[in-house]
């Protein structure tokens, strides 16, 4: 689906590891008689720094490759539409129009109410593990939800088409409609594929996401914090709510940021249930469109020079938003790892 | 009261018993107890165990009321398990507390006892300084009165300010309550740890070790404060240096390690007693051992 | 409040200095804030506990909430999958709609020749770059890592128009080569941070032994580092490939036929009203997914036999 989780969480060896076995006799202190003695080949040094550096550099190119392919691939439809491309008017092909400014409205809205859907099923699935549920449990429930990381997102769209979408047409939809206050925000026909769909969809996507990075912020939290509130008489709640959340703030909020980048870039499963309709929704439920989910359904049927331009325009959209939210976060990450050094170097004599 | 060189001149003389004996009578004359003795808590042939390890057994203890009563002992005899059995900490570390503990004529580990309750009439204060680090110095020292119910603002600030003039910190952080709790010195979070317990008004106070990741300056100030602090306060204080412990305590209990290598009580008594004229062959070895 | 103005006594008496009458009333006063607490606690335990609770179950609530997704989802494939998928939907080709017998064949080689070519991209020059990253602490090697950081971050569409504009435009058609040139590129940071962890994690005295015996940088860094990093390297570049195997946006900009990748398939066939498609895209679905948790399995499995081995 999307990203894994971070494969360096499971890669802990303790470091005192020896890789190879040790002649014993010559080896340095401690450590195995080195195994390259035996080498015969040997690439020259100055070789395998260029390789080396050959591949730090080729990075590099591929990065600003990147930049470029898509800047000079939508030049043409900056030229055409002026940098009201950006955020104003509509995305309307057949008539002419290229902009992205409802399909960013679409693209915001989504990601929005797909946070609204995870972040507090996503806390609280992981104060539930973290906190309430027995370590037994625990254990095997998160590998179940990390497994959702691995699922490829076009499975979760094609489920999400053929089978979540029947269920909403027929049944959740016409429930929220019905809803007192919040049914304002679901009116209208009902067809299944929605902006709530696309939503709930980028909830399922991105939940994986929020659980791991917040239950690592959790688990973070020490011991002693937890003490302190419990000599004073703190409930087990109210250890959670004064000492364990606000702990574990920051990386909660990281975890929140990175699921953000997630959910913006995601188009296969969002093209596929949003119904494609580049407008300002009137209602949840009605169809719309993102950048991402545009992007997907244009391309092939795009007409060559402006409208081809303009689809990679919209990718650069995109591709601008992610970069905003990314650096944003790993910002966040590093402002995280510099408090806490603090904090514990912290205790001056 | 006591300051830096007071410290050093302590320090020289060899034996914890003298200075146990010139202790006593400048604690005697800060102590008094206007509604007499009494026993705060009792603990009946105590023993705490983790799945089949056993910390400690058959401890059979009494801390006076309004009284300084130390626990010393090198590491691992289980000091510190006896004190978080007082006030119930080791119920979510799975540890199990054998026999009876007594506040008063509480069993606290009967039914119908709750255990929050309980912890607010017992507070605690631990080795490393903890102060919540998303709080400010304010927010800190009223979260337990938080904790318990206590919303009133106006009433929140006054106990703030009576907790902090009892730790001896007011004067340094009156003008920055609302600075993160962690801005303060090692030593000054510790005793903003001890505001944070006393404002809670427990009838005792639990300390594990809080000198020992501070410098002398700062245990000195602590001492001092412990020692004020016993006006009110029955204290129970774990600690591994039997200096501290003569400075400060009125009573000691001395732990050691049995033979199969659990950890009991060996004896208990006045300091001075202890100290000077110990009982048990072991006590006597264990503090002419440490001097010598 | 009685025990309120004790309290404002007790701090009078406090500051006035201690004699025989403050003293009582000090006692006095410290004795009603501590029936004041004592009250508090007691009214406020039974409304804190409540309170607790209500909390702890609606964060209960979110577990089956949270799951249902995922065990809906692999049951629902399963279900619908299992009856596509025989021998002959593995071994035969895509026939025209309508005409039965026909498999995704192509789709299975498609998809694996895409990912060989992948892997024989990403593998060796994430390992070039994590050396450089693990030998090097400059602002080189920093703002290298931030890249790498950026670009998992950069969505896979995007990459899919960069393959778009360098390989397809370039040469005029769509090729397997393109595709895995895209896959290739969104596999290598992961790779690249994988790589380097898997190096950290072997003992830098290791390395520094080696090297102040004299050996040569290459020499040290081809024996001693890859050899101590290969269960993580192994470990982190199979959870990358199976990232790679499951997109589909590259595929959308440098393939011709969505018979040329199961993921591809997949979404060409879902969106098709033909009830035999759906079906193929299910089958499809079912295989992918296998092949997916397979590797992630593997992932695991290498990643623990290496914490075993360490111990």
């Amino acid at each position: 689906m999307t990203d894994p989780v971070d494969p360096s969480a499971l890669l802990t060896t303790d470091p005192s590891r020896r890789p190879g076995e040790g002649s014993g006799r010559g080896g340095p202190p401690g450590g195995p008689a080195p195994s390259w003695r035996k080498d015969r080949i040997l690439p020259s040094s100055p070789f395998y720094a260029i390789v080396r550096w050959g591949g730090a550099g080729l990075f590099a190119a591929l990065l600003i490759g990147l930049v470029i392919s898509i800047v000079s691939g939508s030049s043409q439809a900056f030229s055409h539409s002026g940098m009201g491309f950006l955020w104003s008017g509509t995305w309307n092909p057949a008539g002419g129009d290229y902009a992205a400014g409802t399909l960013l409205v679409g693209t915001v809205l989504t990601t929005f109410v797909a946070m609204v859907i995870v972040v507090p099923v996503g806390l609280g699935v992981s104060v539930s593990l973290t906190e309430l549920a027995p370590k037994w449990l625990a254990g095997p429930l998160g590998t179940v939800i990390e497994f959702l990381a691995a699922v490829p997102s076009i499975v979760v769209g094609l489920w999400a088409l053929l089978v979540l979408s029947p269920v909403f047409a027929a049944h959740v939809e016409p429930f929220l409609e019905g809803l007192p206050l919040l049914g304002h925000l679901f009116h209208g026909p009902a067809y299944g594929p929605s902006i709530l769909l696309a939503s709930v969809v980028l909830a399922i996507m991105t939940l994986p996401t929020v659980v791991t990075l917040s239950r690592s912020a959790l688990g973070g939290v020490p011991l002693a914090d937890r003490e302190a509130a419990m000599a004073l008489g703190a409930t087990h709640w109210e250890v959670i709510r004064r000492t364990v959340l606000p702990g574990a703030r920051a990386g909660i909020a990281a975890a929140i940021t990175l699921a953000v980048g997630r959910a913006l870039g995601e188009s296969i499963a969002v093209a596929m249930v949003i119904g494609n309709r580049p407008a300002v929704p009137h209602s949840l439920l009605a169809p719309g469109a993102t950048l991402g989910s545009a992007i997907v359904n244009q391309f092939a049927e795009s007409t060559p020079g402006l409208g081809t331009s303009s689809v990679i325009a919209l990718a650069g959209v995109l591709l601008l938003l992610t970069i905003l939210v990314n650096v944003f976060g790993q910002v966040l990450v590093r402002g995280r790892d510099a408090r806490r050094a603090v904090r514990v170097g912290g205790v001056p004599a | 009261m006591k300051e830096a060189d007071d410290v050093t001149n302590l320090v020289t003389d060899l034996s914890p018993g003298r200075v146990a004996s010139e202790a006593r009578t400048s604690a005697e004359r800060a102590a008094h107890e206007p509604g007499g003795g009494g026993t705060a808590v009792t603990l009946e042939n105590v023993s705490i165990t983790f799945g089949n390890h056993v910390a400690v057994r058959s401890v059979t203890l009494q801390l006076p009321a309004r009284q300084v009563t130390a626990l010393v002992g090198p590491s691992g005899c289980g000091k510190t398990s006896v004190l978080r059995a007082i006030n119930r900490l080791h119920d979510h570390m799975g540890g199990v507390v054998h026999g009876s503990v007594r506040l008063g004529d509480l069993d606290i580990y009967g039914p119908g006892v709750q255990p929050e309750l309980l912890r607010s009439r017992i507070g605690m204060v631990f080795q490393r300084p903890n102060p919540f680090p998303t709080m400010n110095i304010f927010d800190n020292v009223v979260s337990g009165l938080r904790f318990n119910g206590v919303h009133n603002r106006r009433l929140l600030r006054e106990m703030a300010e009576m907790a902090l003039h009892n730790a001896a910190l007011w004067d340094i952080v009156k003008d920055r309550l609302h600075q993160s709790a962690l801005r303060l010195s090692g030593g000054q979070q510790q005793r903003l740890c001890i505001a944070r317990a006393l404002a809670v008004e427990p009838e005792v106070l639990l300390m594990d070790e809080p000198c020992s990741a501070l410098d002398p300056v700062a245990t000195a100030k602590i001492e001092d404060l412990i020692t004020n602090l016993s006006r009110d306060v029955t204290i129970a204080l774990v600690t591994h240096n039997m200096f501290q412990a003569a400075r400060v305590s009125d009573h000691a209990a001395v732990f050691l390690l049995g033979e199969d290598r659990v950890g009991e009580l060996v004896e208990v008594g006045p300091t001075e007693q202890v100290f000077e004229t110990p009982q048990d062959p072991r006590t006597r070895a264990y503090v002419t051992g440490h001097v010598g | 409040m009685s025990a309120f103005s004790s309290a404002e006594t007790a701090l009078a008496g406090a500051e006035a200095g201690a004699g025989a009458g403050p003293d009582a009333r000090l006692a006095q006063a410290a004795r009603d804030r501590r029936e004041l607490m004592r009250e508090s606690a007691r009214r406020s335990l039974g409304r804190r506990r409540m309170t607790g609770r209500v909390m702890q179950v609606i964060c209960l609530i979110a577990l089956p909430v949270g799951l249902a997704p995922v065990v809906a989802l692999v049951y629902t494939t399963i279900a619908n999958g299992a009856g596509a998928v025989n021998i002959g939907f593995l071994v035969h080709a895509p026939t025209p709609p309508g005409i039965p017998g026909g498999g995704i064949s192509t789709a299975i080689v498609g998809s694996a020749e895409i990912i060989g070519i992948a892997m024989a991209m990403a593998i060796p020059i994430g390992l070039f770059i994590a050396l450089f990253l693990f030998e090097r602490r400059g602002r080189i090697a920093a703002s290298i890592r931030f890249s790498a950081d950026v670009m998992s971050g950069v969505p896979s569409i995007i990459i899919g128009i960069f393959a778009y504009s360098v390989l397809v435009e370039t040469f005029h058609h769509f090729s397997n080569l393109a595709a895995g040139f895209a896959i290739g590129v969104l596999m290598l940071p992961i790779m690249v941070r994988a790589d380097e962890e898997a190096m950290r994690t072997v003992a830098l005295e290791l390395w520094e032994a080696g090297v102040s015996l004299g050996a040569r940088r290459s020499r040290v860094a081809r024996s001693i580092v890859l050899r101590g990093a290969l269960p993580g390297v192994v470990a982190g570049n199979l959870l990358a490939i199976a990232r790679g195997v499951g997109e589909t946006a590259p595929l959308l900009f440098t393939l011709a036929s969505p018979t040329f990748a199961m993921t591809l398939l997949i979404f060409n066939d879902a969106t098709q009203p033909f009830p035999a498609a759906q079906q193929t895209a299910w089958g499809t679905a079912l295989v992918l997914l296998v092949f997916v948790l397979t590797l992630s399995v593997a992932a695991r499995a290498v990643a623990w036999a290496l914490n075993r081995k360490a111990r």
